[in-house]
């Protein structure tokens, strides 16, 4: 019994001691990350073709995404609607929970899978077959010539994308809700525009900016401390999208509180 | 629209190849002996060891739900004390099942992937089939089984989680007592039966999809790493796409 309950002690300290190992070490990066950023010397061809390779790539799994998520709140939000016969209230409860909740938090999940898997697995490619000393050995910073790219184009692409994300959401809401609900489209729309304001929309953009900031921090990070060779990469790539999805959550959890 | 077809080919490939891989799982399953070692250990795998991470997760989305539900029950009725029997049937039939598929397919799905990537790329693979043990038996099968018995059990503790955490909220910010707030008139056997479907089909797709995409790994550590990444983004919108299916085909049945 006894040896039970000290292992049980001793599996959670070391859990905890992994935590804060990990915790610190992101704090750490992103205080470099932060002293790099006061004076920045940005390679801009590096920060274009981050740019492209960001934006352009995940627009298409964004706007399925964004597609599917109108869609599937116009059904929940339906089966209420139904009930109490209140078919004029499906474009707000549809606005609020989307651009508020849903859009951000979705896309987030999305983008980290997609981009911040890629740059973690890109990054950790270079450390593991020693690029990125290579590049020190040059006198080249890696904080500025590879992360601060990274994560200047994964915030700016996050807003950008989540904006264009509301719009095809907006689409996959008003098709679900004429085919299925049999809402009239213009009556979605003028239950949308009447109650879902620019607030909205406001709240779900900063919400989607910190995501955009936290999972550039977090790939980068995982991305730059990978040891041991391809499997290590695999597992860092894995490691990644786990603390940004907890990070996600978390940060979601405060923003909402914050802002109301 | 050049780059619309090659995307739209580019998934119509994807999909048959996981189609293919879900219909030889299947099939193994059905013909070859089971491996009851190595399913034990998987289901291990990816219940246990995911468990503290989906209960986290689920516990700040009910928290979240919580909040925003009741800020717009304040704004509109200025009553919060029903967003508990609101909020439980939309934690059951699809807020839990989806964030519970999407967590497995993170967290669960790149392991998979990662795990056969690397053994593609190193050789194992081929030297398991000069072994005759094909790979979608020995290594896709265990790991189809865990998952399949497993998700069901992960998305039960989150919802369960998740109502927990939002009954707290509710408690500390709005001041709803939790009696009021835990009322289960609401769910409907309707409402189980879509979450645990869900929960089932999300089961069968993340393993199979990530399997396909670990097999299909080609190159060293740039080949591991594309292939979770590639993984990750199928197995995710695999879920939201099932979850589509499958509310839209229960919307259909409830009314």
């Amino acid at each position: 019994m006894s040896t039970f309950v000290q292992g049980l002690f001793h599996r959670i300290g070391a859990w905890f001691l992994r935590l804060a190992e990990v915790v610190g070490e992101l704090a750490l990066f992103t205080g470099q990350v932060g002293r790099a950023t006061l004076r920045p010397r940005i390679d801009r061809f590096e920060l274009w073709r981050c740019l492209y390779r960001v934006g352009v790539r995940s627009l298409p799994i964004v706007a399925v995404t964004a597609f599917f998520a109108g869609a599937i709140t116009v059904l929940q939000v339906g089966s209420y609607v139904v009930k109490l016969r209140a078919y004029e209230v499906v474009g707000w409860g549809f606005g609020f929970s989307v651009f508020r909740e849903i859009g951000p938090l979705l896309i987030g999940l999305m983008f980290s899978g997609r981009v911040g898997a890629n740059a973690t697995a890109e990054l950790g490619t270079m450390t593991v077959t020693e690029q990125v000393d290579a590049l020190r050995t040059l006198a080249i910073d890696p904080i500025d010539y590879l992360v601060l790219p990274r994560i200047l184009a994964q915030v700016v692409m996050m807003t950008l994308l989540y904006s264009l994300g509301c719009l095809f959401a907006l689409v996959g809401g008003v098709v679900t809700a004429w085919s299925l609900i049999g809402v009239d489209p213009w009556v979605f729309w003028n239950s949308f525009t009447e109650y879902v304001l620019v607030a909205d929309f406001l709240n779900g953009l900063t919400k989607a900016t910190m995501f955009g900031l936290l999972i550039g921090v977090v790939s980068c990070g995982f991305g730059l401390s990978v040891r041991g060779g391809a499997p290590g990469v695999g597992r860092a790539v894995n490691a990644c999208v786990v603390a940004a999805a907890v990070g996600i959550f978390v940060l979601d959890y405060f923003l909402t509180y914050l802002l109301g | 629209m050049k780059s619309l077809l090659l995307i739209l080919r580019s998934v119509i490939e994807q999909t048959r190849e996981a189609v293919a891989t879900l219909v030889g799982t299947i099939r193994y399953t059905l013909e070859s002996p089971w491996n009851f070692r190595a399913i034990g250990e998987h289901m291990f795998l990816v219940g246990n060891r995911s468990l503290v991470f989906v209960l986290l997760t689920l516990g700040f989305l009910g928290a979240i739900t919580s909040l925003q539900a009741g800020f717009q029950a304040l704004r509109i009725i200025g009553d919060t004390t029903i967003i508990g029997q609101q909020l439980l049937p939309l934690l059951v039939r699809q807020l839990g099942p989806t964030l519970v598929g999407l967590m497995v397919a993170t967290r669960v799905g790149t392991g998979i992937a990662a795990e056969i990537g690397s053994m593609v790329v190193t050789e194992q693979v081929d030297a398991l089939r000069m072994c005759n043990a094909p790979p979608l038996d020995y290594l896709v099968k265990p790991r189809f089984l865990a998952c399949l018995v497993m998700l069901p059990v992960l998305v039960v503790f989150g919802v369960m989680a998740a109502f927990l955490s939002a009954m707290g909220v509710a408690a500390l910010v709005f001041h709803t007592p939790p009696r009021v707030f835990a009322n289960l008139d609401f769910v409907s056997l309707i409402d189980v039966g879509e979450g645990l479907v869900k929960a089932v089909a999300f089961g069968a797709a993340i393993p199979v999809i990530a399997g396909a995409a670990g097999l299909a790994a080609r190159g060293g550590s740039e080949g591991v790493g594309e292939a979770t990444t590639r993984a990750v983004v199928s197995a995710s919108l695999a879920v939201i796409v099932l979850d589509f299916v499958i509310g839209g085909l229960a919307f259909l049945v409830r009314t």
